[in-house]
């Protein structure tokens, strides 16, 4: 699962980053890295299917701004 | 410079660079360090803000410098540059680390990057008093321990700790000179493993000890090993740099192959994990803090259906409040203008002096002046949303919309500050990380109508649409917010095309603003626009009173009314002179020679062209926006419609906002992008004014005031 594909509200750990090199090295920075445990506060907006907002995800302790196209590159587990 | 007990030996003044993370209340810490003594200053070859502000204590000198705040020591923004760059190159005695108390997991993950520097390091554990409100607590002597640099607590809003934080700072500045040497400075260790593969390469750039003695050995394996950009293209300073970068790729192929993952990522790992071993011991309620009332009122203004339509009405309220708080102070001003012209007049003879004095610098300067307060006023409402953390729920409520026009989220704020004064509105977009955002939200900017085109609509209006004047000057705002999301989305589409960026963005929690750093923030900002009416408009307003009053007219005899007699000393002048010349190009607008005179005289800024038609008009007095004679005079003039009028205030709209905005956007984006900027904003407004204008006239909506009657 990625984080875009997560309910609001769900909490989950990070598996890994599937973004390629800057954007990846740069959600690692924000804290991003295998283990880290976070949850999905907000998901974003919807107006039809592509017109979506941002999601607004928690992580190490602060919260986060991410495009879909971002959270669609973090591979998450959802805890039960 | 300043001495010692002794007298004798001059101590040298301690060059200690600010940094840390945004939001970590570096700026407040700053001030409670440096009082009143700082200048702010760019950053060589950016238009970043450099601030810089001195202490003496103890007969030493403090000079603080106050960094960007970042995240990473990356190179992934300007402002991460900057700080990275003043770092590595100018090399201050040290680094003040300003900690978010609250959050310090992520905090510190910057603090492993400056141990690495080789600069000795201090942490200021800033907003203690907000971790200990929401139960956090910190052991510092601990966390210094585990960590191997000296921490105090801080409140920096309140200006508590700064003693405690300047005794470590000396002791740490005694102990580095004491244990000089490169093996002193304690930094995170990476794992056996690694580590194995970062010393041959630390050693290997150690080997070039003048390049060594530039950048840190340490510091500059870890940022090859991260494959940093900017840290191979330093390394080719190396005597042996192949040598160097062959060791770093078989060490990120071993560490790849290893761990299967980026070698990157492993750092980033690493670092977060050791962050976490320290902690642990450290600091109670870790990673766990309190969000209840943030999240109370985010539940609404970042709800889904409610966010957007609440930034609209922010929006709106802040401009409503602008003006309606704005017109007091700019009634006084305009008066105090006018006594003051009245007081020139009767003190000065009769001449060229007293008509330099009255008419070209008080009546130019004047007219400016009188917008201040609006400025300041927006400024001071924006800044207040900045810094309460709405910005970064603008950004979230916009980014879907704002992307779709190819800018980003971000870039709201820089928008919103181009409705004042869009020099400090460009300076702003330098938070945006990509330079295709940048450059497309810059030159997006000019198109937002500043605060310094309004007094032309509030003229033209008032003179020409005399029954509704405010929803004319609205249509005019909503034409330019319009222009400004097309031509972005042109540009995104032509010249910036590419993948989308990445929009990565924190989300501050809401604090409360405190007064000094909104007083801050406005000053700031205020700044450039009295900057530019001190010296742009003021040459101008001299220059244009100078091109209308020179050659000195001779009246041929006959010409017995005054009237007429004006007008022909104005087609006379070196003003008349240029809008006779130029008059075939503005011939398809519908506008002749004196409102050609005013535009081009308008390119210096847009608050002359009212000044410029006050002259041009020869109306006496306070030529503030507000002036009746002025708006009698043009209405009365037969060249003018309200289809011309509404032209010509589409044409301010379009064209270069002004010399200071243009020098902006050529000190942060060059001369090409300069040029673009400049040739398409005269193109499009060229172009879209003759097209309102022939399909106006074709419509017969040219009739002049007193024939058509008012639209």
């Amino acid at each position: 699962m990625v984080v875009s594909d997560a309910r609001a509200g769900s909490e989950f750990r990070v598996l890994r980053v599937t973004l390629g090199k800057e954007v990846g090295k740069r959600l690692a920075d924000m804290g991003f890295t295998e283990g880290a445990e976070g949850q999905v506060v907000r998901s974003g907006f919807r107006l039809g299917g592509a017109f979506r907002g941002p999601f607004q995800v928690r992580i190490r302790g602060y919260d986060i701004l991410l495009r879909r196209s971002e959270a669609a590159g973090i591979e998450i587990e959802v805890g039960s | 410079m300043s001495f010692d007990a002794r007298g004798a030996v001059p101590v040298r003044p301690l060059r200690i660079a600010l940094a840390g993370n945004p939001n970590a209340g570096k700026t407040s810490l700053f001030n409670a360090l440096t009082g009143a003594h700082r200048k702010v200053g760019n950053y060589p070859g950016v238009t970043v803000e450099k601030r810089e502000g001195s202490r003496f204590r103890n007969g030493r000198e403090y000079v603080f410098i106050d960094l960007p705040g970042i995240y990473s020591l990356t190179a992934y923004s300007i402002d991460e540059v900057v700080a990275r760059d003043f770092l590595l190159d100018e090399r201050p005695d040290l680094i003040i680390d300003v900690l978010d108390s609250t959050n310090l997991e992520r905090n510190l993950y910057l603090c492993l990057q400056f141990q690495e520097l080789g600069i000795p390091v201090v942490g200021a554990l800033n907003m203690s008093d907000e971790a200990e409100a929401k139960g956090i607590t910190v052991d510092e002597k601990a966390l210094s321990a585990l960590l191997g640099l000296t921490m105090a607590k801080t409140v920096g809003t309140k200006g508590s700790g700064i003693e405690g934080l300047l005794d470590l700072v000396d002791r740490a500045v005694a102990g580095w000179v004491k244990a000089s040497g490169p093996a002193l400075p304690r930094s995170i260790r990476y794992g056996d493993e690694i580590e194995a593969r970062i010393e041959p390469i630390e050693a290997a750039i150690a080997a070039d000890p003048l390049f060594a003695a530039r950048f840190p050995p340490r510091w500059m394996a870890v940022k090859l090993i991260e494959k940093d950009a900017d840290a191979r293209e330093r390394l080719s300073g190396h005597r042996d740099a192949a040598g160097v970068e062959a060791l770093a790729a078989s060490a990120v192929a071993w560490i790849e192959k290893h761990y299967a993952r980026d070698a990157e990522i492993v750092v980033s790992e690493r670092r977060y994990g050791y962050i976490r071993g320290a902690a642990r011991e450290a600091i109670s309620r870790f990673g766990k803090p309190d969000f209840s009332l943030t999240e109370a009122i985010d539940a609404i203004i970042m709800n889904r259906f409610l966010a957007l339509p609440i930034f609209a009405a922010i929006l709106w309220g802040v401009f409503q409040l602008t003006f309606k708080l704005g017109a007091y102070p700019m009634g006084w001003l305009e008066s105090a203008f006018a006594w003051l012209g009245g007081a020139a007049t009767s003190a000065l003879p009769a001449g060229i002096l007293r008509s330099l004095v009255v008419e070209g610098i008080i009546g130019g300067v004047g007219s400016v002046f009188s917008f201040v307060p609006l400025i300041v006023i927006l400024f001071f409402l924006l800044s207040v949303l900045e810094d309460v953390g709405y910005m970064s729920r603008a950004a979230f409520a916009t980014d879907r919309l704002l992307h779709s026009f190819g800018l980003h989220g971000q870039s709201v704020f820089p928008l919103m500050l181009g409705f004042g004064c869009s020099v400090p509105a460009i300076m702003a977009a330098r938070t945006l990380k990509s330079p295709r955002d940048r450059i497309a939200t810059i030159l997006a900017i000019p198109f937002m109508s500043c605060g310094a085109k309004l007094p032309v609509y509030v003229l033209l209006s008032a003179a020409f649409f005399p029954k509704n004047p405010g929803a004319v000057v609205m249509l005019v705002y909503a034409i330019g917010v319009s222009l400004s999301l097309a031509s972005a989305w042109v540009l995104s589409k032509t010249a910036l095309r590419g993948d989308p960026t990445p929009f990565v963005m924190e989300l501050p929690p809401y604090r409360a603003p405190t007064l000094s750093g909104l007083l801050w923030h406005v000053g700031e900002k205020t700044q450039s626009y009295v900057k530019k009416a001190g010296t742009v408009i003021l040459a101008s307003a001299i220059l244009v009173w100078a091109i209308t009053s020179f050659p000195v007219y001779r009246p041929a005899p006959g010409l017995a009314d005054s009237g007429t007699r004006a007008e022909a000393a104005m087609e006379q002048s070196f003003a008349g002179r240029i809008g006779k010349f130029i008059e075939p190009a503005f011939k398809p607008l519908g506008f002749d020679w004196k409102i050609g005179v005013a535009t081009v005289t308008g390119f210096t800024a847009k608050e002359v062209i009212v000044s410029t038609l006050g002259v041009l008009y020869k109306v006496r007095g306070g030529e503030g926006a507000g002036s009746s004679g002025l708006r009698a005079a043009l209405a009365a003039d037969p060249v003018f419609s309200p289809l011309v009028a509404f032209v010509l205030m589409l044409f301010t709209l379009i064209i270069p906002p002004c010399f200071a905005a243009l020098a902006t956007i050529r000190a942060e984006l060059g001369w090409k992008w300069l040029g673009f900027s400049v040739a398409f904003m005269l193109i499009l407004g060229w172009g879209l004014g003759v097209a309102v204008y022939q399909v106006g006239s074709l419509l017969a909506l040219a009739a002049p005031l007193a024939a058509g009657g008012a639209a």
